[in-house]
């Protein structure tokens, strides 16, 4: 395997290749490749499906918890005893009643109480909790408790929470900085000073939350001093491990089970309050509680996008490759870390994937502010700076007079090489997806034809198919999964740990272990996301289940294949490497007449040798550089992925219509297409709802003014545009089946291509997300200003009112 | 999230609706469709000590047409009804597109004209095209009833000319005229479930090339809908060119007062006033339906 | 309607409703709304609370034939109603011809919008048997959905609508 022969640091380590792994040459897959009926579509579109707010039991309460109405302030005083003597209160609890262990989900950084202690950081802060008969009573009740705070200056604005007069939000970090991120590669001055053209620009992203349908909820009940939690999460496993440590439990005394959950896209990776509070109001009343948020309160609890402020600069030679680029960020923390350390170095590492240059300088300062926690949403810290990237090289491409397309075909990052931060990238067709969304968009015939109003753009991205390390330092394989044929062979129980939140993953596992047993995916039963019942597993994150928790399912369902076809062989009186196993026909290679069905070798294994069962683990190699930061953005496979759109401006609103989005994507073997698909369109129905509408927006005392589905605007079905799904062929050797991510891949390329399709259509660049029609329309005002139009204005007009 | 405790009562006449408003006191409201009312409660805005549900005066649900009143619309008439219903549409099709375009299906089929007036929010969609159309609601009272023209009808932000306690709007009426064509252009930041950043209504009675007349109303742009009429009278007796709409534009960018909020500025809002304002009164020239 | 006060004074009112062809006389408060009655006390959780102002649709529920977010409806406002929930959709164990097409087309990812979806979708087939794609748009404009961009789901409808009943 030929590596890039460019200059950067020798890399510490090898591509991981499966044993058996070679690319086949052959592809006739009998599961994996269809487009199989998820497996849970019945309960789904019947209403059986039992998220965690639909779970009832015996003796339940319900709980909710008291927020504060403050940005930042000191608590004086909390008097609960009003509040206690509502009917229906059955239990009032602050943080006297809860362990003062601070926590948080980087280990890094755990600067969180289950109850705010001290101060109020942010308007939604957590103050006390009650559990109560009904829903309505707890609301009544947290009414009624009086709690007297003291006002503190508040730190609003992140671009100020840096100077030396702020308010410091946390004692421990000066100058509220969380994280501080300074890495460089290669020399980018010297890249500079060779450059034929140079540009800085400055971009704005914008504050956006996932907007989950379903809200967060929790449940939790003891029994014999050991905790069961059932919560809409995408990992049973950081919950169990966060909670069993608040708690200082063995983590074998903590159960957490995800049922249905209604969508998580990064914001369920994280115990929240409902969790810990949740858990001492069970055990302070002895029954379950079940917690929850509405619409309002999941808002406030956030731990969505971080609003970013790029600054890049590169230099380019004069065919437009780049030579360096530094890449200079502020992002918005809020008051507490969540993932954000993670999202703080996603930012910048992700910026070496999509094209090739060796110099590269990045700075991050991630502040806190006294506002919602940000935390990762769908691409974790990549999408704003890929849009900001993007503008950028058009920008460039508009002043050296080169095809955007033709620019980016020209840097795009080729298979085998390594990032000058010491990514190791396996299979990329980056090229190839850049060809086929010229080809697909009918890119030369539209690029400056179109008529006026009308505009084309492109932008591309890529992302991770898995983290190479998990959220806190463990040696723990990052999935495990188990296959329990039944004794009688006429179905198989794959237990896993993967999480499965609406992409399928039940589904896709399923078709693996059918595929890895030679059995049928329509007999294939699964118990998942269950730490008691199922195998450890990471969870739903950072797009890593197709490929890690598949890996450690097709391990399981090799072994079970190979038992199996030992039996057969006994029992046929042949060599068990004569025989093969498809779609629960076990067979002879060289005489197919010799059949012995799935069902019986399994039983008579069963009677001879007990139950048949198949394990698989999996941990992906050690990966990455040595320097600060360098575990994250290691992966043991990248995907890729070009966009292009086609938009029609309204030139006196400024109102942007995107008519088609072409999304091509180097996904790797495809598992099921019709998920595959569906997940990209998806992806991409997001990055379109951040570029064009979403944003968060606050009052002057730092309270969220748009709260609601209504004025929190993301993208309805007469909103969309067409959009058109295609894939590249591609094959990852460090993956099972040659698999790679989707799910987060087609959300980073959007916003920037929008931009740039404005940019094409108008000669105008916003700068700043989201791209709205007002914003448009005064670039449009200031464009025709600067060019020596009389531009009428609206506010000098005669005023009839009074 | 929660409603406070109230009484409930559903009246089977009109008289014993108002009846028991009178007994109430002002405390009790008129429960129509609820979408604005419930939410309102939900958020903590309202507490009525009683709902009055009009859901058994069926004879408010009506649509029809009176050859000497006009198009007659009983006030429980959901904005769905109004859209699909065939005397709406043969005689002002303008208005049934102006309730098509309201949040989306669900709030259509419960949400009704009387309660998006009597809400009486400054971005509601119905009020700029029936006061375009010149329509009068009649409101019933303990005393009898009375006629507002629904251009008078809105007293401020939320407030309105019925008398709380006392009165309950029966019907929406547009009255036969000669308009020649009407339109709605209401500009939201999405194409479902938005509220108007800016709505403009125009109706216009043409004799060949010529206006002879126009009434235009602005909503979303004034603490109440607002008449335009300096900018009637730009374009009242002359020929129709395009310089001319557009001065009628930016001439009714004097009649509103836009504030800047979270889903536009003042600023944008007045450019979009003169854009939109000179389309409508396009479309209402030259597309011929009223 | 009648109503009896209770210890604090709140009044009860006794309703009848038919709820998936079901006739119940459930006593509720004024206060009560449509989807929590349906979902605790009759225990149909299928119709879900995504946001209870009647911004997301994930309530919907068919009152007397048409789609309505049940969350903005008061329990008493259904008395004399019909109302059909997800629950109410597939017959005697055999999915809908929409049921069927969101599953074959891969409609649902996610599954929480999925109830309200259905139901829009329903609503609309029986009024307007074969929409054009602008229309099925139309119709479930008020079902938010985060996970699918809507492209399966619009396909599912207009299938479905191919399919006889």
């Amino acid at each position: 395997m030929s590596r890039s022969t460019r200059t950067g640091p020798k890399p510490a380590v090898q591509v991981c290749l499966h044993p058996g792994l070679q690319e086949p040459a052959e592809k006739d897959y009998a599961v994996i490749g269809k487009s199989k009926p998820k497996i849970d579509g019945r309960e789904k579109v019947t209403g059986q499906a039992r998220y965690t707010a639909d779970l009832k039991f015996p003796n339940m309460l319900y709980g909710k918890i008291l927020t504060s109405p403050h940005a930042h302030a000191r608590i004086l005083s909390i008097d609960t005893s009003e509040a206690e003597k509502i009917p229906g209160v059955k239990a009032v609890i602050t943080h006297k009643d809860v362990p003062a262990l601070k926590y948080g989900i980087s280990p890094a950084r755990w600067d969180e109480n289950i109850f705010c202690i001290d101060t109020v950081k942010f308007v939604g802060d957590k103050v006390a909790a009650v559990a109560c008969l009904d829903e309505e009573t707890c609301y009544k009740a947290l009414k009624a408790i009086k709690v007297e705070y003291e006002a503190l200056p508040a730190v609003l604005d992140p671009l100020h929470a840096m100077d030396e007069d702020a308010p410091r939000i946390h004692p421990e970090y000066p100058r509220n900085i969380n994280t501080e991120i300074h890495q460089n590669f290669g020399d980018v001055e010297e890249a500079f000073r060779k450059a034929a053209y140079v540009r800085t620009d400055l971009f704005i992203g914008n504050r956006a939350y996932q907007a989950p349908m379903e809200p967060h909820t929790a449940t939790s009940i003891w029994q014999d001093g050991k905790l069961t939690v059932y919560s809409s999460t995408q990992s049973p496993h950081y919950f169990q491990y966060y909670i069993a440590r608040e708690f200082g439990l063995p983590m074998g005394d903590v159960r957490v089970i995800k049922t249905y959950v209604g969508g998580g896209f990064g914001g369920k990776l994280e115990p929240t309050g409902l969790e810990f509070a949740g858990a001492v109001l069970a055990r302070l009343t002895g029954r379950p509680v079940k917690m929850f948020y509405d619409r309002a309160e999941m808002f406030a609890h956030n731990r969505g996008r971080h609003r970013q402020y790029m600054k890049l600069t590169t230099g380019v030679d004069a065919d437009g490759r780049i030579l360096g680029v530094h890449a200079d960020f502020i992002m918005d923390g809020g008051a507490y870390t969540s993932l954000g350390i993670a999202t703080a170095y996603y930012a910048g590492a992700m910026l070496t994937l999509t094209y090739d240059f060796i110099n590269y300088r990045f700075d991050m300062h991630r502040v806190y502010t006294n506002l919602p926690a940000c935390g990762a949403q769908r691409g974790h810290g990549a999408p704003q700076p890929r849009y900001a990237f993007e503008a950028h090289l058009d920008n460039i491409a508009k002043e050296l007079g080169i095809d955007p397309l033709e620019l980016r075909l020209r840097n795009a990052r080729r298979p085998n090489t390594i990032t000058p931060n010491e990514f190791v990238v396996n299979s990329c067709e980056m090229a190839a997806c850049l060809e086929q969304a010229r080809k697909a968009s009918g890119w030369a015939d539209k690029k400056g034809k179109l008529p006026a109003g009308r505009g084309i753009g492109v932008a591309a991205g890529s992302f991770v198919s898995g983290a190479g390390y998990p959220i806190y330092r463990t040696d723990l394989p990052h999935s495990a999964a188990m296959i329990k044929v039944a004794e009688d062979g006429t179905a198989a129980t794959l237990y896993t740990g993967a999480v499965d939140i609406g992409q399928g993953s039940d589904t896709i596992l399923c078709q693996m272990a059918a595929e890895a047993m030679g059995y049928t995916y329509e007999q294939m039963k699964i118990v998942a996301a269950d730490t008691e019942t199922t195998p450890h597993d990471l969870g739903a994150y950072a797009s890593r289940q197709t490929l890690m928790s598949g890996a450690a399912v097709k391990q399981a369902g090799e072994e079970v294949r190979k038992q199996l076809l030992e039996m057969a062989g006994e029992m046929l009186n042949l060599p068990s490497e004569r025989l093969n196993v498809r779609s629960g026909k076990i067979f002879a290679k060289d005489d197919p007449a010799v059949a012995l069905s799935f069902e019986a070798a399994a039983r008579t294994f069963f009677v001879k040798k007990g139950p048949l069962v198949g394990r698989g683990a999996y941990t992906p190699p050690r990966l990455g550089g040595k320097f600060k930061g360098a575990p994250v953005g290691t992966s043991p496979a990248y995907s890729f992925a070009a966009q292009v759109s086609e938009v029609e401006i309204d030139e006196e609103t400024g109102e942007v219509a995107v008519l088609d989005v072409w999304d091509v994507h180097d996904c790797g073997q495809v598992i099921n297409p019709a998920l595959l698909h569906a997940q990209v369109h998806g992806a991409l129905y997001m990055g379109m709802g951040e570029s064009i509408w979403e944003e968060v927006r606050f009052d002057a005392k730092g309270k969220i003014l748009n709260p609601t589905l209504g004025e929190y605007r993301i993208p309805t079905a007469l909103d969309m545009p067409r959009m058109h799904s295609i894939l590249v062929p591609s094959y990852e050797p460090a993956a099972p089946w040659g698999v790679k991510e989707v799910g987060e891949g087609a959300t980073i390329p959007t916003m920037g291509c929008y931009r740039n399709a404005i940019f094409d259509a108008m000669g105008v660049s916003v700068n700043s997300l989201p791209l709205t029609a007002e914003k448009v329309w005064a670039a449009l005002r200031e464009k025709r200003k600067a060019g020596g139009e009389d531009v009428w204005d609206p506010m000098a007009c005669e005023c009839f009112l009074k | 999230m929660y409603l406070p405790d109230f009484d409930y009562y559903t009246p089977e006449s009109l008289t014993e609706a108002t009846g028991l408003l009178v007994r109430l006191g002002p405390s009790a409201m008129v429960l129509a469709g609820g979408t604005d009312i419930l939410v309102k409660m939900k958020n903590g805005l309202l507490a009525p000590s009683a709902l009055v549900s009009l859901k058994n005066l069926h004879e408010l649900r009506r649509i029809r047409w009176e050859d000497d009143r006009g198009l007659v619309i009983g006030a429980l008439a959901t904005h769905n009804e109004i859209s699909n219903s065939a005397a709406a549409q043969e005689r002002f099709l303008s208005l049934s597109e102006a309730a098509h375009k309201l949040a989306n299906n669900q709030v259509r089929n419960r949400g009704t004209i009387g309660g998006n007036l009597v809400n009486a929010i400054p971005s509601a969609d119905l009020p700029p095209i029936l006061i375009a159309l010149g329509a009068y609601v009649t409101l019933a009272g303990p005393d009898g009833g009375r006629t507002v023209q629904v251009e008078n009808f809105f007293t401020g932000v939320s407030s309105c000319a019925i008398e709380p306690g006392r009165e309950i709007l029966t019907e929406v009426v547009i009255p036969p005229q000669e308009t020649t064509g009407s339109t709605y252009i209401k500009f939201g930041l999405r194409r479902s479930g938005a509220l108007a950043v800016v709505g403009v209504a125009a109706a216009v009675t043409m004799d060949g090339d010529t206006v002879r007349d126009a009434r235009i109303c602005l909503g979303a742009v004034y603490k109440t809908p607002t008449r335009a009429v300096q900018a009637e009278q730009v374009i009242i007796g002359k020929r129709w060119t395009g310089e001319l709409l557009e001065q009628a534009g930016r001439t009714a960018v004097g009649c509103c007062l836009p504030i800047s909020d979270i889903r536009g500025s003042a600023e944008y809002r007045r450019d979009l006033v003169r854009v939109l304002t000179r389309r409508a009164l396009k479309r209402a020239i030259t597309e011929g339906h009223v | 309607m009648q109503a009896i006060a209770d210890k604090q004074g709140i009044k009860r009112y006794l309703i009848n409703l038919t709820v998936n062809g079901d006739e119940y006389s459930p006593v509720v408060k004024g206060n009560t709304l449509l989807v929590n009655l349906l979902r605790d006390e009759l225990d149909l959780t299928g119709t879900k609370k995504g946001c209870e102002l009647g911004d997301c649709g994930s309530c919907t529920v068919l009152m007397d034939d048409k789609p309505v977010d049940s969350c903005l409806v008061l329990a008493l406002e259904a008395d004399g109603c019909e109302i059909v929930t997800i629950e109410g959709v597939a017959q005697n164990g055999e999915l809908d011809r929409l049921q069927r097409s969101f599953i074959d087309n891969a409609a649902i990812q996610c599954g929480y919008c999925t109830p309200g979806m259905i139901l829009s979708a329903k609503a609309l087939l029986a009024r307007n048997p074969h929409p054009t794609e602008p229309e099925v748009r139309e119709a479930i404009a008020g079902n938010l959905c985060r996970c699918t961009g809507y492209v399966n789901i619009v396909k599912a409808v207009l299938e479905a609508a191919e399919v006889k009943e």
